[in-house]
């Protein structure tokens, strides 16, 4: 109803009528019409038609335990590569290839957020404003390597391994451990394990981050010092920056 | 008249024993083990014979295995109080390399912790020792006396001890024999909090919580402290919040996580949590080598 006296307000502007005729003429006011006039000068009749409101039609209200079911399951795999971890949108689709259920991946998101799955990526630009132990690492220790790697042309990623779930120890809930990343605008990629992660499972998130180019990490979580593997896959790719996040920075 | 409180009561307490000692026995030690207990009590002896430095050395009987922060902390109140220190290892776990991944927790603390303790007791003709043990740690302390009386070969018989009433203690020992005196027994785990905030004594900072490198090991969190300590295959130890209640033997004692980085937030988990500290202690959990068996062994 709305986008049809939109359409008739935009051919009624055609014909000459003037805003104020217009909007008496369809009802609607008068920032209504000067709206769908230029929706038309910018995109034409198609761009007249707002978008419909609210969920589509067919779209989940809630995700069910069968959803639910699937969602955890796929968190529990790795996906296939070259997707380092699961995006919201992976998740999206996945649900929908494998239950037909439409959801959006912002629902996606939402849910992982009330899993406590949902982590905030570190904000560098206002730690690096801080005079404080954080802003004097982020300028002296990420800044640099930041620059370097924009300058070659590759990706900045902020990531993380951490429990998911309860804080406490609780026996009856079983533990996740969360391997985390956050790439452009802070888009979350995540997969959760059972056990704390190994050497392997990091090298292969790592592996799959270096295909993509110079590489600089900003990793909170684990003492990869203390990992051979890892040091040794460090060493024999330069390209990738890996910056520890000290424990005294946060 | 005033009425005291109950740590003032504990301290006046502790105050009165340790004095008691100094004044009936003839070579007292404490043995100081580092942990916030043993702060406390280094505490209540410089209170005790204030302005003077307590009339005993400090006794560290090291296992090679204690937390880097522990040594480091031990050194600095070494020096600051100006108390002498007198640190023991066992020389012969040193010349079999003892520690608990080969020789297992039994072993290490049978060789490094008993035998190393009753040399030093041994070689120095310590014939009274001062431990921070509380009652409310283990069922086996909670029957110790105050006054602990050790045999020649530094045994302890539980159904062999002296009444202490109205806090009279008797102090006469056979030829040969030792006293464990433990002036803390009657102080709970929140009460030592407590007293560690209101006289803002320092403590080693593996009591307040932060990130730290841990590995989980049958479901206890031990702190990856130094390169000795063996990793799983692929094992990379992650970074979580953790803080000690109890500190001893690193690959031994095990991290609770928890956010409280300060002493009032400290004893506010301590108000809610209904589980011993000693439940940390990887050595407590076998049940073969229970504590009353090691403490009749000579263990402290």
């Amino acid at each position: 109803m709305l986008n049809a006296r939109r359409l008739e307000a935009v051919r009624l502007r055609l014909d000459g009528h003037t805003v104020a005729a217009v909007a008496t003429r369809t009802g609607l006011s008068a920032p209504t019409v000067s709206a769908a006039w230029k929706a038309f000068r910018q995109g034409g009749w198609e761009a007249v038609p707002v978008r419909q409101r609210g969920r589509r039609p067919g779209q989940a209200t809630s995700l069910g335990d069968r959803e639910q079911g699937v969602l955890w399951r796929r968190l529990a795999e790795q996906p296939e590569p070259p997707r380092p971890c699961w995006s919201s949108q992976d998740l999206a689709d996945a649900l929908r290839a494998e239950t037909q259920q439409e959801v959006s991946p912002r629902a996606i998101e939402h849910w992982l957020e009330a899993q406590g799955l949902k982590p905030s990526p570190l904000s560098l630009e206002g730690l690096a404003r801080k005079r404080s132990i954080a802003g004097r690492w982020v300028r002296q220790q990420v800044q640099p390597v930041l620059e370097q790697v924009n300058k070659a042309g590759g990706a900045i990623w902020q990531g993380g391994v951490r429990v998911a779930g309860p804080a406490t120890s609780v026996a009856s809930l079983p533990r996740r451990y969360q391997l985390y990343l956050h790439g452009k605008r802070g888009a979350l990629y995540t997969r959760c394990l059972p056990a704390p992660p190994k050497a392997d499972d990091y090298l292969a998130l790592l592996t799959r981050l270096a295909e993509r180019g110079p590489v600089a990490l900003i990793f909170h979580g684990a003492d990869f010092q203390a990992s051979p593997e890892i040091q040794r896959w460090l060493a024999n790719h330069p390209d990738f920056h890996l910056i520890n996040v000290p424990t005294d920075a946060l | 008249m005033t009425s005291l409180t109950h740590l003032q009561r504990l301290e006046a307490e502790s105050i009165q024993i340790m004095r008691e000692v100094v004044a009936e026995t003839e070579n007292p030690v404490m043995l100081y083990s580092v942990g916030k207990d043993s702060a406390v009590m280094l505490h209540l002896a410089r209170k005790a014979f204030a302005p003077a430095p307590p009339p005993f050395p400090l006794l560290h009987v090291d296992t090679r295995w204690k937390f880097r922060a522990m040594y480091e902390f031990r050194d600095r109140m070494a020096e600051e109080t100006g108390m002498d220190l007198i640190v023991h290892i066992n020389p012969e776990g040193i010349d079999k390399d003892i520690n608990p991944f080969t020789h297992g927790s039994a072993i290490h603390t049978d060789v490094m912790k008993t035998e190393g303790l009753k040399q030093a007791l041994d070689q120095y003709g310590f014939d009274a020792a001062f431990g921070g043990a509380r009652r409310d740690e283990e069922k086996s302390r909670a029957k110790e006396r105050i006054f602990s009386f050790r045999t020649a070969q530094h045994r302890w018989d539980p159904k062999n001890q002296r009444p202490e009433l109205w806090k009279l203690y008797n102090t006469r020992k056979h030829k040969g024999e030792s006293i464990r005196v433990f002036p803390l027994s009657n102080w709970t785990e929140l009460d030592i909090w407590q007293y560690i905030y209101l006289q803002n004594i320092p403590i080693v900072p593996l009591y307040y919580s932060a990130e730290r490198p841990v590995v989980e090991r049958d479901g206890t969190l031990i702190m990856v402290d130094d390169e000795r300590m063996p990793l799983e295959p692929g094992e990379v130890p992650m970074m979580r919040k953790v803080r000690f209640r109890t500190l001893g033997c690193y690959p031994l004692t095990g991290a609770i996580e928890s956010d409280a980085d300060t002493l009032p937030s400290i004893i506010q988990e301590m108000l809610l949590t209904n589980t011993s500290e000693r439940q940390g202690r990887v050595i407590d959990h076998d049940s073969a080598a229970s504590m009353e068996k090691k403490k009749a062994e000579g263990y402290f």
